[in-house]
């Protein structure tokens, strides 16, 4: 019998978990660590952050979904990986810490032989200082997003007895990703105010890393419109046009104190921005597991990149902007040392960036990092749990799976509102994530696959993916119909 | 209302030389197609094909 172990229970982590269970069956054991009681459809977060959702809407316990599918779980959070086993133990293992199931603070080793790393990013807040004093609010997580709600009600309340109130949301760091959930966030808030009749109130701006409107982290996507190609800049500027918002750009926020925020800009200016209401993303890096050798020397630098995300079969070689290649790209999500281990969903380590670098000239690198959105995490959590499976089932000794973001698309449905008449979203289709250049010259992308769309039809769409994906999660009657 | 004021109130919140002024703003007829339910009924369609050709081919990867 093979064990594998998932570390983490989130998109790509409980996709994973779900698939290995499902082609294991009980000859083998898939056991997930994470340190969360409650998987939540993150996406769903804004919603919550605006009150129009409850945080039991978008959760649910983890624990009877595992046990029906039989998997086992450990609410824990992992500290460490011995790839090699230690003087005491032979086999691979993991060192976890557990977080609940009355074993609170309690160590274990988990050995396994095969280990899926899942654990997503570290909410990096204490990167910028200030931004983790509690002058922010945020939407990264369920708990987060009640109390962002909740400021935002004392707000209105504070705009209906006639005070104006000023709105900053983007990032709060030069070198966030996850724009589009800020970009989500800033447009059902405008939604929410239109709606309680005190937008007249409000003064919205966006502070965001991006050089310009529409990179999203991904240098900004092309599609076909009216005739025309046109950027993601126009689509963004167009939107921000419409609702009124004003928009700051090139930012590195390095200082939130109350009410107040300080950047430093590409060009080289500083700025203060005063607010009542900030949502500003933090950076992200990995969740800072560590990494020993056989003799307990300590090779965290030789499996993890210095942010902390896991290296896997990409190329790391350092290289300017103009020699990138999709190629750079991983696909196995195979970790090059260790063969029994992989990196899914936002924890693998990119090659690099996906926007140009850019910097301050004071050499302030103030560009978005990539980002993993759900999926592409969920598309990796599933080809790898494929591959994890012909490997213990002796199919094969490599990967037979794939999943490259090069070669994959992003199906993306950005909320601008709430409403089952009144909402609207953008979807937008991006084919391939990352941009090849010789393939789709100009743009870099295929002009047929990459599109977008602002209307109410999207937020059908927003909303059904939110039930279809918590069914899913919880893998109830068809839930393997649903696609990633 | 005249035709010209009908169209104003889509763009009189923007400020001259402002970002917001450099780009292009939907007029009525734009908006309204946003949230009529017809008209959204075919473009739900019209995304969800979309979307499903984008997942069949991220999934086939060779
Ligand atoms: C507000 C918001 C809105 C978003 N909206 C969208 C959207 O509309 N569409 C979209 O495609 N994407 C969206 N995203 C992005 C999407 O949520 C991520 O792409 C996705 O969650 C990444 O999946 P993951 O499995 O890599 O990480 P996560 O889903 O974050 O999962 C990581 C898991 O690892 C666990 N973990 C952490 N540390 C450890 C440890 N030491 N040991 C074990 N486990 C650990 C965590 O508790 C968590 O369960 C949004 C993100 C945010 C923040």
């Amino acid at each position: 019998m093979a064990r594998l172990v998932i570390l983490g229970a989130g998109v790509s982590g409980h996709t994973a978990a779900s698939f290995a269970a499902k082609w294991l069956g009980n000859e083998h054991e898939v056991v997930v660590v994470t340190p969360n009681s409650k998987w939540n459809w993150i996406p769903s977060n804004i919603w919550v952050g605006v009150g129009e959702m409850s945080k039991e809407e978008v959760t649910f316990d983890l624990a009877p979904v595992y046990e029906k599918a039989g998997v086992t779980y450990k609410q824990a959070k992992a500290i460490s990986i011995n790839p090699e086993g230690s003087d005491t133990i032979d086999a691979p293992f993991v060192t976890i810490e557990y977080t609940g199931q009355d074993k609170e603070g309690e160590r274990e080793e988990v050995a396994y032989d095969y280990l899926i790393n899942a654990t997503g990013p570290k909410l990096n807040f204490g990167a910028t200082p200030g931004l983790d004093e509690g002058h922010t609010v945020s939407v990264c997580t369920a708990d987060h997003a009640v109390h962002a709600a909740e400021t935002l009600q004392q707000c209105i309340e504070k705009m209906r007895a006639g005070e104006e109130q000023t709105f900053l949301i983007g990032t709060g760091h030069g070198m966030c990703t996850c724009q589009g959930a800020a970009f989500e966030y800033i447009f059902n808030i405008e939604h929410k105010l239109q709606e309680e009749g005190v937008r007249d109130k409000a003064k919205m701006i966006w502070i965001s890393n991006e050089s310009f409107l529409g990179d999203f982290g991904m240098g900004g996507l092309h599609f076909k419109m009216g005739g025309y190609v046109t950027s993601s800049k126009v689509f963004a500027e167009s939107l921000y046009s419409e609702r009124g918002l004003d928009w700051i750009l090139g930012t590195h926020v390095n200082k939130v104190e109350a009410g107040k925020v300080t950047y430093e800009s590409l060009d080289g200016t500083t700025g203060e921005q005063e607010f009542d209401f900030a949502m500003l993303i933090p950076p992200f890096a990995g969740v800072g597991l560590k990494a020993f050798s056989k003799t307990g020397e300590d090779i965290t630098a030789d499996i993890f990149a210095p942010n902390g995300f896991m290296k896997v079969d990409a190329d790391y070689t350092p290289k300017p902007y103009e020699e990138w290649k999709p190629q750079d790209w991983p696909s196995t999500l195979q970790n090059p040392t260790y063969k029994n281990m992989f990196a899914v969903g936002i924890a693998f380590a990119p090659p690099h960036i996906i926007s140009k670098p850019m910097s301050s000239p004071n050499g302030t690198p103030i560009n978005p990092t990539p980002p993993r959105t759900g999926m592409p995490s969920a598309m990796m959590g599933k080809a790898v749990a494929q591959s994890v499976c012909d490997m213990i089932k002796g199919v094969s000794e490599t990967p037979t799976h794939t999943a490259n973001m090069s070669k994959m698309g992003a199906a993306c449905v950005a909320s601008a509102g709430k409403g089952l008449f009144s909402g609207t979203a953008a979807a937008m289709t991006v084919y391939p994530i990352i941009p090849d250049y010789e393939k789709y010259p100009g743009t870099g992308r295929d002009i047929n696959g990459t599109t977008g769309e602002i209307g109410l039809a999207a937020h059908w769409v927003k909303h059904l993916l939110h039930y279809a994906f918590i069914w899913k999660a919880q893998l109830k009657p068809g839930w393997t119909l649903i696609p990633e | 209302m005249s035709e010209i004021q009908e169209e104003s109130k889509h763009v009189q919140h923007i400020q001259p030389y402002s970002a917001q002024s450099g780009t292009m703003v939907p007029l009525g007829m734009q908006k309204f197609l946003r949230t009529c339910v017809l008209w959204q009924i075919i473009r739900f369609i019209a995304i969800n094909i979309r979307m499903t050709i984008l997942i069949l081919k991220s999934h086939n990867q060779s």
